[in-house]
């Protein structure tokens, strides 16, 4: 599915992501963990096609060179990124918005276009699986939306677009406890053989629900560890500095 | 008559005058007379020269009458240009030279120039109505190669330095009042910073007027080379008269490659009676130049005095990633007015500037800001930010914002933020709840309101700053 | 110019007859505009918008006269794509090429209406240059009285249409209104250009009373070359409410420049714009909200999407006089730029006397978010899309200002913004 494979990555001459590598297969869960500054949104921006960084190495994306793909095209072919600070759109009605933007996949992917009556079955019903009020739904995009609001309609816009390969960029921050269990009940309804996901935490308490299938630790920009379930388990009692 | 003489200086503790013998060109602003200062000063013809094809310009330019605050047209023919004490005719060759008078006035001005080896780390250079009197801390300041004078010391000695920038960022065909500063300027201070040092001290000048049918002009000018780094200070009083006084200096920062300039001014000019009557005309042009890559200005001014202030320190950010600053607090009570704010012109690209100005206005008094923020076409990746709050107090005084926006820029924002308010009774109730005062209510609140532009002054003037703030601001709520 | 200006002045008298009295005002307005010329950039309030040298620059010959006008046998005919819109029931006044043509009230009890219709102009309230030029030459003064207690019925669209047949390069036009106590009016202005490099000026001046509405609509949005000034004063008495709207981008040039005097407590001006340009247009919109009275209350949005070469300026000031307590006045205007050439002029103004008040005001230009248009496009959209939604939400909360449903929708159309 996605395979990294020694990326450098440099913004303003500051060297962030230091050779990491890093192989994906379709139906994995990976998670990533690392201190501040480590480079996790880095990796997250860079895989979902964000300007800015000076790059060296390859990423392969089904097979195909990830970085010929534009930010929209990667989008097309079922690269999700949980943003970890949504954007406040003022004046984009949020209804509309995922409406246009479910829609440009669909289209890109040779299905049917949905109409505003369809849209919108689809859309509640998501929406009521999430335990999120409808009223976000006629609300601007994340204007005004608390922390937790945005990060449940990121994983909203994830259900609705039904990805490949998702990424979640510290989706758990900032969460409480009853929030937490409906992001990752988000994601483990989604989960199944073809689904993968790479998911970039701080913390230990998000795998709690989801168990991931690997976990990695990146530290200086490269990943410095890597393990199942009870290498987060460890770092939790740890810590960072002792690795 | 004595015990209202006394009443008058409590309301303006500087104001008092010291009876000096002094050495005055003959009034009235003619050829002969700029030939007169040149002179005296024992200036290189160049200097002349320049003086008079600024007094040619003078001629055909006409008083701006845009500003806000008007005034009684100024008879400039019955101005004094040139005033020094008699003492100085030699200037004086160290501290104990001085005219013990003169040491006398700086005592009670709070400046102890004798004493400030001791106490502070600063160095002074005092400016005696347009003569430059005593610099300290001359030696120190030397080992580091930083030339720290007055100015028509520089002239004297640094020719060249002189040359080259003097008039650079302020043409002398520029507007009406630098013209004229152009043409009659008689000292100020002059600072060089060498390439890579960082001055290890904050340098101050501290201004006087002293003589009466006056007008200062004096000139400053500093250049930071490449990668160096100088905080600069500026204090002014003057003696209460009933008549207007002129003060109309000129001041230029020059800021190389990686350089940086901090610019502060605590003006306490003699702001006039409570009626309004006397006070300083503070007609000041102020202008930086962000020249090299790299290169950062900052203006702070705390304006409290003068009958009526009406500058604008500004900043050309020729020099990419250069950036300018402009930090001001202006308090305007009785009868004072103000129209101050800055410029920021934005020419080099990735240029940032951030203003943020606080005007207080109470009593009759009324505060203008005007600024301009122009991002011009090739200034890409520029950001300005600004922010200017008023508060009011009474409804007998004016607050106004006038900002002039110019993006020509696609890659560059600007923001500009205002407000009005006046200081709550809520407020007001909860310090009064607290045991403050009516008077240590306001002075508290109101130091909160500028407390953004209180915190970019150095130290040792901040505690002052903060004192003045509060006085101006005495008796102005019932 | 003098010379042509005062033998067109001639035979716009000639054909006009205005009664004599009114000759006399006419020719001590001209000689005041000869006096004073177009407004300069050297004007503080023309400062972004060098009216004399655009004129200058854009208009060959200056003509004052159009001798079609007072051909009566050629009734100047409207085409019927000139009124394109399939509208909702409406009064009508039609003005074509400066000149009266319709006046059309079906919908109301014409009792409660009072319309003057005359060459007797009266003197404007102002005394620029522009004004006077209107005085001297325009050729109807149109008054029009609601009475007291009186709701119109069904809105009023005043048509202002030119056609390429003119023969003068210059129009003037004046409307006053009048609504008394308690009355009500919705008012449309929609522009209809086939003329070229016109210079159109415009001067309707409103007196609101008591507990009275106003909602106003200014629609120009047809491509073409003239110069426009529109000048709007408006006066508000006790309680009462105006609601004001430009849509701001067909024309080459336009400056309108709009007066609210809230002259007794509780009045309210509401004042919401859109200046959306491309090519080398210029458009200026220039507010003056002056609270003479406690109690009242301003809100002003402006907001411009400038594409190309164009330049887009907005002059806002909020004035409080001293007795005007309790004020409180917003504004913000934001401005996007969408072409490095593209330029905004800004000047957002606060003059204040007193001290218990709320005012402010804010303004931001820049362009387009790069991270929202990274958001939007990580969901799938494209580059263009990712913008054009942008902007589209830009200008949404604009139009969502407007209280008139019937015409939010029709704005909504012609600037295709959608929710």
């Amino acid at each position: 599915m996605l395979n990294i494979d020694n990326l450098y990555a440099k913004i303003d001459k500051k060297a962030i992501l230091n050779g990491l590598s890093l192989k994906i297969k379709p139906g994995e869960v990976h998670a990533v963990m690392g201190p501040n500054g480590s480079g996790k949104s880095t990796l997250a921006n860079i895989l979902s096609g964000k300007q800015g960084y000076e790059i060296s190495g390859n990423v392969s994306y089904e097979n195909k060179n990830l970085f010929d793909l534009a930010i929209e095209e990667r989008a097309h072919k079922g690269l999700f990124l949980a943003f970890q600070y949504p954007l406040e759109i003022p004046g984009v009605n949020t209804s509309n918005f995922l409406k246009t933007s479910l829609n440009a996949i669909r289209k890109s992917n040779g299905k049917k276009e949905l109409d505003a009556l369809e849209f919108l079955k689809i859309v509640k019903e998501k929406a009521s699986k999430l335990k999120m009020d409808e009223k976000i739904l006629n609300r601007q995009l994340n204007v005004g939306f608390s922390g937790g609001e945005k990060k449940k309609n990121e994983i909203l816009q994830m259900s609705l677009i039904e990805p490949k390969m998702a990424i979640l960029d510290e989706t758990d921050s900032g969460l409480d406890i009853d929030a937490l269990k409906i992001v990752a009940n988000g994601v483990n309804t989604l989960r199944n053989k073809e689904r993968s996901f790479l998911i970039i935490t701080h913390y230990q308490r998000l795998l709690d629900y989801i168990k991931p299938d690997f976990v990695h630790v990146l530290m200086k920009g490269k990943i410095a560890k890597s393990g199942c379930m009870e290498l987060a388990e460890e770092l939790e009692k740890v810590g960072y500095e002792k690795l | 008559m004595r015990e209202k003489e006394l009443e008058k200086l409590k309301e303006y503790k500087y104001g008092f005058s010291t009876d000096i013998e002094s050495i005055k060109a003959p009034k009235g602003l003619n050829e002969e007379v700029i030939k007169f200062i040149s002179n005296i000063k024992n200036e290189p013809k160049w200097l002349l020269d320049w003086r008079l094809k600024a007094y040619e310009r003078l001629k055909i330019l006409k008083e701006p009458d845009w500003q806000k605050p008007k005034y009684p047209k100024i008879d400039y023919q019955n101005l004094y240009y040139y005033s020094a004490p008699k003492s100085f005719k030699e200037k004086p060759k160290n501290l104990d030279d001085l005219d013990p008078k003169l040491l006398e006035t700086y005592k009670k001005l709070g400046i102890p120039l004798q004493e400030q080896k001791r106490l502070n780390n600063i160095a002074v250079d005092a400016v005696f109505d347009s003569v430059s009197v005593a610099t300290t801390f001359k030696e120190k300041l030397t080992e580091k190669g930083i030339i720290f004078c007055s100015i028509s010391e520089a002239i004297q000695k640094h020719p060249d330095l002189v040359k080259r920038y003097l008039g650079s960022v302020i043409p002398i065909t520029d507007h009406y009042f630098a013209t004229l500063n152009s043409a009659v300027f008689t000292d100020g201070s002059f600072v060089y910073i060498p390439e890579g040092v960082r001055c290890p001290m904050e340098l101050s000048t501290y201004f006087r007027i002293n003589a009466s049918d006056t007008g200062q002009f004096e000139r400053t000018l500093i250049i930071a080379d490449k990668g160096s780094y100088v905080s600069y200070l500026e204090g002014c009083t003057a003696p209460m008269r009933d008549e207007n006084q002129l003060h109309a200096a000129n001041v230029e920062l020059i800021a190389l490659d990686d350089a940086e300039i901090k610019y502060s001014t605590v003006q306490n000019w003699y702001p006039g009676d409570k009626d309004g009557k006397g006070g300083i005309y503070n007609f000041v042009t102020k202008r930086g130049l962000c020249k090299g890559k790299n290169s950062k200005i900052s203006w702070t001014q705390v304006e409290t005095g003068s009958a009526i202030t009406w500058k604008y320190p500004s900043c050309i950010l020729k020099g990419d990633n250069s950036s300018g600053e402009f930090y001001s607090i202006a308090i305007t009570n009785n009868h004072q007015k103000a129209d101050t704010g800055t410029k920021m012109i934005h020419l080099g690209k990735n240029t940032k500037s951030k203003i943020i100005s606080k005007g207080i206005s109470a009593g009759f008094a009324d505060n203008t800001y005007r600024g301009l923020v122009d991002i011009s076409r090739n200034a890409n990746n520029s950001r300005n930010y600004t922010q200017c709050d008023s508060l009011l107090i009474g409804n007998k005084c004016g607050a106004h914002t006038v900002p002039y926006i110019k993006n020509k820029n696609l890659f560059s924002n600007i923001e500009h933020e205002a407000t009005t308010s006046k200081i709550s009774d809520d407020q007001l109730f909860y310090c009064n709840q607290r045991g403050l005062n009516q008077e240590e209510a306001v002075s508290l609140i109101v130091n909160g309101f500028c407390k953004e532009v209180l915190q970019q002054l150095p130290m040792e003037f901040a505690v002052e700053a903060q004192k003045l703030v509060g006085i101006s601001l005495e008796g102005s709520v019932g | 110019m003098t010379n042509q200006i005062k033998t067109d002045f001639d035979k716009v008298i000639k054909y006009l007859k205005p009664p004599k009295e009114n000759i006399n005002l006419r020719k001590k307005s001209l000689n005041k505009f000869i006096n004073l010329g177009f407004p300069q950039k050297k004007e503080e309030d023309w400062k972004f918008f060098d009216l004399n040298q655009i004129i200058s620059s854009n208009i060959k010959d200056l003509k004052f006269f159009d001798k079609e006008l007072f051909d009566k046998k050629n009734k100047i005919l409207i085409p019927k794509n000139a009124l394109p819109f399939k509208l909702f029931e409406h009064n009508k006044i039609i003005i074509a090429n400066g000149a009266v043509h319709t006046i059309d009230f079906r919908y109301e009890d014409l009792k409660k209406i009072n319309i003057t219709n005359t060459a007797k102009n009266q003197s404007s309230n102002t005394n620029h240059s522009l004004a006077y030029l209107n005085s001297a030459f325009t050729t109807n003064y149109l008054k029009i009285i609601i009475k007291k207690n009186y709701s119109l019925n069904k809105p009023v669209i005043l048509y202002n249409f030119t056609n390429e047949k003119i023969t003068s390069t210059n129009i003037n036009q004046r409307l006053d209104i009048v609504l008394e106590d308690n009355s009500r009016l919705n008012l449309i202005n929609l522009f209809t250009d086939y003329s070229s490099d016109n210079f159109i000026n415009i001067n309707h001046e409103f007196k609101v009373g008591k507990d009275s509405i106003l909602k106003n609509y200014k629609i120009d949005d047809k491509e073409n070359s003239n110069i426009k000034y529109f000048y709007n004063n408006i006066d508000l008495d006790q309680n009462s409410l105006v609601e004001n709207f430009i849509l701001s981008s067909g024309s080459k040039f336009i400056k309108n420049e709009i007066n609210c005097n809230l002259q007794a407590k509780y009045a309210s001006a509401f004042v919401s714009g859109i200046i959306n340009l491309d090519g080398a247009k210029q458009h200026e919109i220039k507010t003056n909200i002056n609270h003479l009275a406690e109690n009242t209350k301003s809100y002003q949005l402006i907001k411009s999407v400038l594409n190309e070469n164009s330049k887009g300026i907005f002059q806002g000031k909020i004035f409080v006089d001293s007795i005007a307590q309790k004020t409180n006045g917003y504004q913000l205007s934001k401005a996007l730029l969408l072409n490095e050439n593209a330029e905004f002029d800004g000047k957002p103004e606060l003059e204040i006397y007193a001290d218990d008040v709320k005012c402010s005001h804010g303004s931001t230009s820049g362009s387009l978010d790069e991270n929202s248009i990274f958001y939007l496009m990580s969901r799938g959209l494209n580059h263009k899309e990712a913008k054009k939604l942008l902007i589209n939400g830009f200008l949404l909360d604009v139009v969502e200002k407007i209280t008139d449903l019937e015409i939010k929708k029709l704005i909504k159309e012609i600037i295709g913004v959608s929710e």
